[in-house]
């Protein structure tokens, strides 16, 4: 048999700066290529969203520039944070960040009790209407997959468009739960003359939306978390005589736990960033003013509180990394037990 | 076909060399076959020919250019990985002719030269199949053929029959050797199998720790090993080793269990030399069957401990001091020997017995640095300096 | 609820009810005797009434779409369609729905060349940093909008580099969805690259590509699963996005504004200028595309959120 020629070249490779870049590639390291082939990846990230990151950190550390061509002031340290902690920008700020006492409806005004008022209900409902779906999914039945596919749909639907649903469901005269009708909430004394623009209702219809479009990921991780148990340990269980119930709770329940910890981690991240569903339900920022919310109405407001809306920024960044953390040793403790 | 050739290559990653200062040189044509433990540094051997890791130092040649900084695809190798690694996408027509396909041939010469290749591994007929739909068997002989269809300069194995069941490895051991005569390709192939290195290669090259330990042609290394590690390598069951010196007349053991006479000028050994004794389990024999040794040495008592039966042979296994209270897992002090005897035999366990060692089958190694000193001790001198067998019982 | 059907008791206790006619009385002693029973409705329940809340607020949407006039029921007065129509007129809803695919399409290409490459390195490549450049990657997804919003409105307002003035062009979107969520494909793909047979990479290097080659020719077909599941997710995430879809352009059809432009224009006018009727026919016809998606890829969306939620 006749043996390769020796100077054959492949195809493609006519020399020229490609060849030599060819040639640069195939002599790098196993590290340099991964760095290599990271590069477009870090640029990107770099540039849009580590960058932002630092410059929203370091615009936070500066005061606001109310008046003048400049973004910001002068550099105050962690000033703003003390300020917008303490309550002591309340006044400047489009809504407050913390509640100016301890009415109920202070509390639904002002941006950190509200998100977590927001976070906390929707998330705890989510777990439990979640755990439901995803037991339901996990049984054998005729037109399961159409059952899955229903249950995910409003996951994909878009906030903007969920957000209209809830707009119509609410806006006055129009849904079966206002006006005269035997739903109304209104006639129940649930609802006020015009939820969407009464903060705690305004909370309570965004709560609900939250849980309509979002149950479906903790449904299909929880899902997830009770088809990785060995049904062999049912029969176990079974031959030992444990009833259902028993079953569910000291072999599913232990097992699926860790999972459920895992999707309320991401529930909650989301949760606390809530934004979209405010401003696309028609309820608007100033009705119901979310962390989210305040940063941006602080920044777009009549007075630029760039410095603040910067702070503002960190800070929930900051509460999310707080839950992140109470989560982490929460989990840490449950995988450890 | 060509030549390969390593110059002083290195291999190190951060702190570890897994290949030291390697010379190496196969010749035109030649089987070669590198054997080590794992981690000796006979894969990454390997890769550095393939070019798929580039050496820290040292240069490559493979024919007469120098390839050290060539990607793989410019050597003119082809190579069958211990893992397979068909690619599973593929068919086994696409498999095969991947590397023509790149080199962008004509199909008419694609498709003649996959049907040529297919024939040689015996797959005809299946070239439409995919990977996940064969035997392990059929995809490395389609591993196999996807390394012979461009007809490459060199064909690198690395542990191609590793994951195949041992029936099959037989059977494609002797595949490969009709593979080898039939292309006269240089073949590198990489085992930690001596039963292949013995049986396919026209050298083995044993590696330990990064070292090339000797390369010679199998009975070379079988009988002439050049060093400890490389006669503990090559036999199985390995051979039989005991600590020692050199006296004024020979040489004795640790625990004084086994002794040998000879004349240390003879042998290039000086008295009170540190030195390890070896010989291999086939080379002892029952003092009944002392006629069957070329050159029997004086008789040691032993006791026997346990027989394995193997069908063909019984390993038996002695005791040198049964009373003693011996450390067994020190293989390489006088307490334990292994003896190969015939199936018909009638040794039993626990049995009081004497044995004698084929004096030109004893080697001699040095004690610091485990090299080689002498292989057999048939032609020196004991201590009168006679030279026969006959000699031993002087003193 | 741990049953299934093939199990025998279950089955027999289920085809009994079927055929009992008996008083309630009866059925809820049975039930008592026999647990399993009592768990089949409870599914049965369970499963009607996450069917019902899950659908409702699409009939409802469907219902305010057709009726006519504008008094709303939860039985529509009668049907007509013409709302449909009306989107298109009121405002230029093609151009937004056209701009939200677009920014969908352009951005989960983007994503997943990048993702590609750095969920293959991850996957398969061994190298220092490997670990906390993961790690890193991961943190971004911890970070509200919010967080990046205001560098990045200054960059693309062009505050910060007068040439560079992103706001009202895809750019402004396309880049922030990118990096966003380009951590959740790059650790589905992560995933799927760590699941390919080792050293195939080495064979067809060996068979003559470069290392780019490789990867194209061989890993990058292999991990076609991935591709999808990390597109399939990229596109619904990119689609629904609010934040930045909202912030980034002045919401007009011209200004790549995506569809939350569009229906918060149609909201914002209020019901004297745009019938209800209107603002739902567009809600309709904008959650199609997502809702065939769902229906097309549920496999890939259910293994790929799974996947890159519980990996991480």
């Amino acid at each position: 048999m006749a043996t390769e020629h020796e100077t054959e070249t492949l195809p493609g490779e006519g020399g020229g700066v490609y060849a030599s870049f060819i040639r640069w590639m195939e002599n790098l390291s196993e590290t340099q290529f991964a760095y290599f082939l990271l590069t477009p990846a870090l640029l990107l990230l770099g540039a849009i969203a580590f960058w932002p990151l630092l410059s929203t950190f370091r615009l936070s550390l500066f005061a606001d520039a109310i008046t003048g061509t400049s973004t910001v002031g002068e550099f105050v340290g962690i000033q703003n944070y003390l300020a917008v902690l303490t309550g002591e920008r309340n006044a400047l700020l489009p809504a407050p960040f913390i509640p100016t006492s301890l009415s109920v409806k202070a509390i639904f005004g002002s941006a950190l009790t509200v998100t977590l008022i927001f976070t906390i209900a929707s998330v705890f409902f989510e777990t439990i209407i979640g755990f439901g779906q995803a037991l339901v999914l996990d049984q054998d039945f005729r037109g399961r997959r159409w059952a899955r596919v229903v249950i995910i749909i409003p996951w994909a639907v878009p906030i903007v468009i969920q957000g209209m649903i809830f707009y119509l469901f609410f806006a006055p005269g129009i849904g079966p739960f206002v006006g005269e009708g035997p739903l109304s909430l209104q006639q129940a004394g649930i609802l006020s003359d015009s939820p969407l623009q009464t903060t705690i209702d305004a909370a309570m219809i965004t709560i609900v939306a939250d849980i309509w479009k979002t149950t479906a990921f903790m449904a299909l991780l929880i899902l997830a978390g009770l088809q990785s148990v060995n049904r062999d340990l049912y029969d176990v269980a079974r031959v030992s005589g444990a009833s259902t119930w028993q079953r569910f709770k000291l072999i599913t329940l232990p097992i699926v736990l860790p999972t459920v910890l895992v999707a309320m981690l991401f529930r909650t991240i989301q949760a606390m960033r809530v934004y979209g569903i405010i401003e696309a339900s028609g309820v608007g920022c100033s009705t119901l003013p979310s962390l989210s919310c305040l940063v941006v109405t602080s920044f777009f407001g009549g007075t630029r509180l760039v410095g603040t809306a910067a702070t503002v920024a960190f800070l929930t960044a900051a509460f999310i990394g707080l839950v992140v953390t109470v989560y982490i040793i929460g989990y840490a403790r449950e995988e450890g037990a | 076909m060509a030549r390969v050739q390593l110059d002083d290559v290195v291999k190190r990653y951060d702190d570890v060399t897994a290949v030291d200062n390697m010379n190496l040189e196969i010749r035109d044509g030649e089987f070669v076959v590198l054997v080590g433990p794992s981690g000796c540094g006979k894969s990454t051997t390997m890769e550095t020919v393939a070019g798929l890791t580039h050496p820290t130092s040292g240069t490559v040649n493979i024919g007469d250019r120098e390839v050290t900084r060539l990607p793989p695809k410019d050597r003119g190798i082809s190579m069958v990985f211990q893992n397979i690694a068909l690619f599973p996408h593929m068919d086994v027509y696409d498999n095969i002719s991947f590397g023509l396909r790149l080199r962008e041939y004509e199909k008419a010469e694609i498709d003649e030269r996959v049907e040529r290749a297919a024939s040689v591994v015996q797959m005809e007929g299946m070239l439409d199949r995919m990977p996940d739909a064969m035997s392990g068997g059929q995809r490395q002989r389609v591993a196999i053929a996807r390394a012979i269809v461009r007809e490459p300069e060199v064909f690198l194995m690395d542990e191609p029959l590793a994951n195949l069941d041992a029936k099959l490895r037989v059977t494609m051991r002797t595949e490969l050797q009709r593979l080898h005569k039939e292309l006269d390709t240089t073949i590198i192939y990489v085992t930690h199998n001596q039963a292949e290195a013995m049986t396919m290669a026209d050298r083995i090259a044993v590696l330990n720790a990064g070292h090339l330990q000797q390369i010679d042609p199998p009975l070379v290394c079988y009988n002439e090993p050049s060093n400890l590690f490389v006669a503990g390598f090559i036999g199985s069951p390995s051979m039989n080793f005991a600590r020692g010196e050199v006296t004024n007349d020979g040489y004795r053991s640790v625990n004084g269990h086994l002794g040998i006479e000879f004349d240390p000028m003879d042998a290039g050994v000086q008295p009170d030399q540190s030195v390890t004794l070896g010989v291999r389990p086939e080379d002892v024999y029952p003092v009944a069957d002392a006629e069957s040794a070329d050159e029997p040495s004086d008789p040691v008592a032993v006791t026997s401990d346990v027989l394995e039966p193997m069908g063909d042979e019984i390993f038996v296994y002695l005791l040198t001091n049964p009373d003693a209270d011996v450390d067994l897992e020190d293989q390489n002090a006088d307490n334990q020997l292994l003896m190969s005897v015939s199936p018909d035999s009638d040794i039993e366990a626990d049995e009081e017995m004497d044995v004698v060692f084929d004096r030109s089958k004893i080697h001699l190694f040095d004690g610091d640095s485990g090299d080689a000193i002498v292989h057999g001790i048939t032609n020196l001198s004991t201590g009168a300096g006679s030279g026969t067998a006959e000699a031993e019982g002087d003193d | 609820m741990t049953t299934s059907q093939e199990d025998p008791t279950v089955a027999g206790s289920f085809d009994e009810r079927e055929l009992e006619r008996g008083p309630i009385q009866e059925w809820v002693n049975r039930a008592i005797e026999d647990p399993e029973r009592a768990y089949r409705a409870m599914f049965y329940v369970a499963m009607l009434f996450f069917m019902v809340t899950t659908l409702f607020p699409f009939y409802w949407l469907l219902v305010v779409a057709v009726t006519p006039g504008s008094s709303y029921a939860l039985v529509p007065a009668g049907v007509d369609l013409s709302a449909f129509g009306s989107v298109f007129e009121r405002i230029d809803f093609l151009r937004y729905m056209f701009n939200s695919l677009f920014l969908a399409t352009v951005t989960t290409v983007f994503v997943l060349l990048l993702a590609s490459l750095a969920g293959y390195v991850f996957g398969r490549l061994e190298f220092p940093g490997r670990q906390p450049l993961m790690l890193l990657i991961l943190a971004i997804s911890y970070f509200p909008p919010a967080a990046f919003f205001l560098p990045l409105y200054r960059l693309f307002t062009g505050n910060v580099f007068p040439w560079l003035e992103l706001y009202n062009t895809p750019g402004s979107m396309v880049l922030p969805f990118s990096s966003l969520f380009m951590p959740l494909s790059i650790f589905i793909l992560t995933t799927f690259y760590g699941q390919i047979p080792d050293g195939l990479e080495d064979a067809a290097r060996v068979e003559g590509t470069t290392r780019l080659g490789a990867l194209f020719r061989v890993i990058i077909p292999l991990s076609a699963p991935g591709v999808a599941t990390a597109g399939v997710l990229t596109f619904i995430a990119v689609y629904n996005e609010f934040f930045f879809s909202f912030l980034m352009t002045d919401g007009g059809a011209g200004d790549w504004a995506p569809i939350v432009g569009g229906l918060i224009q149609l909201q914002r006018a209020g019901q004297f200028e745009v019938t209800f009727s209107v603002m739902a026919a567009g809600s309709i016809i904008a959650v199609l595309p997502v809702t065939i998606l769902v229906v097309v890829a549920q496999e890939k969306i259910v293994s790929g959120l799974t996947s890159g939620a519980l990996k991480e």
